[in-house]
């Protein structure tokens, strides 16, 4: 990646949330897979044990976005930088069509949905389209740098374990997602239902919503914003197994060591999906869609004030 | 016999493992999908041709999207087919 002018000054850059760092037991303990279990969502138990049972984590005091990186904060750093993503090189983006992803021509940050979409009126939703590269160049610029994934966790639940960043129970009007716009949804036949009444009236555009539109109900022990849903989040962790001994769907098992994991769920997905402990793992090869941002953290120096 | 094997993300709760004929990569992959014309859409462009996101690993290998034209899948070899997104 060729250096990047570093920015003089970003909106996100004032709007970080310092974290005191610590202790803390990352994962899901067992009792939430046998929960997992009984919900009657769709994935079997294996597809969950690459977050569970917990491994102990220590983390030094660090800041983080309280808000991922938006249109407007990413607008900014291409017109300084010259930037251009890896879905605009592709010369397409993956976007969800009336059945499934496709390859859509033109995607892109800036048209999301394809030609003849665009992002008027969404400087403050979060940017969308993003590969690993393109978060990273972008944290470079702005003098930040991705979260690893226990960085993103801590910040997500606190210390104390909860399932979503606001506690146990599932609120869906705490946060951007499918259940948000459609209520429970029980089955990807219900979703497919929701999915295909939007894609007839407005095309694959992504339903992210402003960030910080969930403030206060849906936000986090520590502050943070849109860490439940709203978009998936690019970590610097490379995905592995917190116990290389679990059962685990084979598939999940190839990733290992090649994909760079992913938190936090987005509007795409069902109340399971958008867990505090949940771990998403992304190709780092040049791969986005239209429902993939990101957030920067920066490490947290003694007496540091960032407001 | 080759086997060919699918993510969870793909099946939900349903079948992961499948049976295909030795043979070129892409033209396994391709007879698989007529085959399962549920995964047809996942897995083929609406001209026939093999979309570009997923990724296909050969007996636990990677196999780089420019080599999927020239890679030949011989008998008892496995193919695993991986979204880009995982987990979940």
């Amino acid at each position: 990646m060729p250096p990047l002018r570093s920015a003089s000054s970003t909106s996100s850059v004032r709007t970080m949330v310092r974290v005191p760092g610590g202790p803390f037991l990352q994962g899901s303990p067992p009792w939430v897979l046998d929960w997992l279990d009984k919900q009657g969502q769709s994935f079997p138990r294996e597809w969950f044990t690459d977050e569970s049972p917990p491994i102990n984590a220590a983390l030094a005091p660090y800041w983080i976005d309280r808000h991922p990186v938006t249109v407007e904060d990413f607008r900014q750093f291409a017109r300084d930088t010259g930037y251009t993503t890896d879905a605009e090189r592709a010369g397409y983006g993956m976007v969800y069509g009336e059945q499934y992803w496709e390859e859509r021509p033109g995607a892109c940050w800036h048209r999301p949905a394809g030609p003849g979409s665009g992002i008027a009126g969404h400087d403050r939703h979060p940017v969308v389209h993003i590969s690993w590269d393109d978060a990273n160049a972008y944290a470079q610029w702005a003098g930040k740098r991705l979260p690893s994934e226990t960085e993103w966790e801590l910040a997500a639940r606190g210390a104390r374990f909860r399932i979503w960043p606001w506690g146990d129970n599932w609120h869906s009007g705490n946060a951007n997602t499918a259940e948000f716009y459609a209520g429970p949804l029980g089955s990807l036949n219900e979703w497919r239902a929701w999915w295909r009444s939007v894609y007839a009236r407005q095309g694959p555009m992504p339903q992210t919503t402003p960030v910080g539109a969930f403030a206060g109900r849906g936000d986090s022990a520590f502050g943070c914003g849109d860490m439940a849903g709203n978009v998936y989040e690019w970590t610097s962790t490379t995905s592995y197994l917190y116990h290389e001994t679990e059962l685990c769907d084979p598939t999940l098992r190839l990733v290992m060591g090649r994909y760079r994991v992913i938190r936090g769920g987005s509007w795409m997905n069902f109340r399971y999906q958008v867990r505090c402990c949940e771990r998403l793992h992304g190709d780092p090869a040049g791969w986005s869609n239209f429902a993939l941002g990101f957030r920067c953290a920066k490490d947290a120096h003694g007496g540091d004030n960032q407001t | 016999m080759v086997k060919i094997v699918l993510s969870v993300g793909w099946t939900q709760r349903g079948r992961t493992e499948f049976e295909g004929i030795e043979g070129q990569l892409i033209d396994v992959i391709k007879s698989f999908a007529t085959d399962n014309p549920g995964c047809r859409r996942r897995l083929l462009g609406a001209d026939g041709e093999l979309l570009t996101y997923f990724s296909v690993y050969l007996d636990d290998k990677l196999i780089p999207r420019g080599e999927r034209a020239t890679t030949t899948v011989m008998a008892g070899s496995t193919i695993a087919i991986v979204p880009p997104l995982q987990g979940g």
